[in-house]
């Protein structure tokens, strides 16, 4: 049985954290327009990727409680980070993005932040 | 496990949560945490592990790579790899935000670890529970279950328990802990608040709209993806 786990896939979890991103997707990392400074005005997106570990009930509990979602919402939101991937799931300030991502953080998911544009 | 077991927790109609567990989970429970803590003391502590700084816990690439090469290989304690699943980065494409960010929030992450899985260890033989209790130990069985899942290399599909797997206690520890986990989210989510008025309205539109093409943040294709 471990055979049968031990897939590329097996790599890609045990290295959560692991691998850089930036190096790992040149076309983000070549981006244009990458200095935030110059473009204070757009919203930051707060992003949740899927993983395997995870309940589905637990990220969507999170989703409830952290932002006072309705359930059907955080269903919905959930379902998209599941099946799409990913998911933006709050948007706002720098401030604010950050201090979601966090939160997020305490509750072990996958959260990152980016600028929106 | 029979198919329609009793709730091991709910809420009580005295306030809180009535936890009902038999011996051998509390036991369970009273093991389990400690060994984490541990690990997080060691791993975010410059002087036990040679670390340059309490940072180096989420610095992936090397270590990263050392646990591929030795995926099909003995186990070896690469105890850094799964805890790093404990502390993801925020910033995909600028380094200088990112180090800024752990600096900023780094400590109070391992504290909050930490303090949750104290907690757990300090209550696992409780019969009751407050809502903060219960929520510190949902925080702690999702840690542990983040760490032994991500040494295990869970996938989204659960393999079929094996006994002639030499890591089969694990997996059944893994099993037990998403089982609980389950439990203690369902006796949660009753009590909590209504939705807070206008936020589903205040929800982001995803920006992408279809998936996109390419890898996600660690590396792995999107589901999909080739």
């Amino acid at each position: 049985m471990r055979t049968t786990v031990s897939t590329s896939r097996t790599v890609g979890a045990t290295g959560a954290g692991g691998a850089a991103p930036v190096e790992a997707d040149p076309e983000i990392r070549d981006a244009p327009g990458t200095d935030d400074a110059m473009r204070p005005d757009r919203p930051w997106l707060v992003i949740v990727w899927n993983d395997p570990i995870n309940l589905m009930s637990y990220v969507t509990y999170v989703f409830q409680k952290l932002f006072g979602y309705s359930r059907e919402k955080a269903t919905k939101l959930m379902l998209d980070v599941h099946h799409r991937g990913r998911a933006v799931v709050t948007s706002g300030p720098r401030e604010r993005a950050e201090l979601d991502v966090a939160r997020l953080h305490r509750h072990g998911l996958w959260a990152t932040m980016e600028q929106s544009g | 496990m029979s198919p329609r077991p009793r709730r091991r927790i709910r809420p009580s109609a005295r306030g809180g949560f009535e936890v009902r567990l038999p011996p051998e989970e509390r036991a369970l429970l009273s093991h389990l945490p400690r060994q984490l803590d541990e690990l997080l003391a060691t791993a975010t502590d410059p002087a036990a592990s040679g670390a340059e700084d309490a940072a180096e816990v989420a610095r992936p690439r090397d270590r990263t790579r050392a646990a591929s090469a030795d995926a099909g290989g003995p186990e070896v304690p690469g105890i850094q790899d799964p805890l790093r699943r404990l502390f993801p980065p925020a910033y995909l494409r600028d380094e200088a935000a990112e180090a800024a960010y752990v600096g900023l929030v780094r400590s109070e992450l391992v504290t909050h670890h930490r303090e949750s899985l104290a907690l757990l260890l300090r209550t696992a033989d409780a019969t009751r529970l407050t809502s903060e209790e219960l929520e510190a130990w949902l925080a702690a069985l999702n840690d542990l279950r983040l760490v032994i899942g991500s040494s295990l290399g869970v996938t989204e599909t659960m393999p079929d328990l094996d006994e002639r797997d030499p890591r089969y206690a694990e997996w059944v520890c893994y099993s037990y802990l998403s089982y609980l986990e389950n439990e203690v989210v369902d006796a949660l989510a009753g009590v909590l608040p209504p939705a807070a008025p206008g936020a589903d309205d205040e929800a982001p539109e995803d920006p992408w709209g279809e998936p996109p093409g390419g890898l996600r943040w660690d590396g792995t294709p999107l589901p999909g993806e080739p």
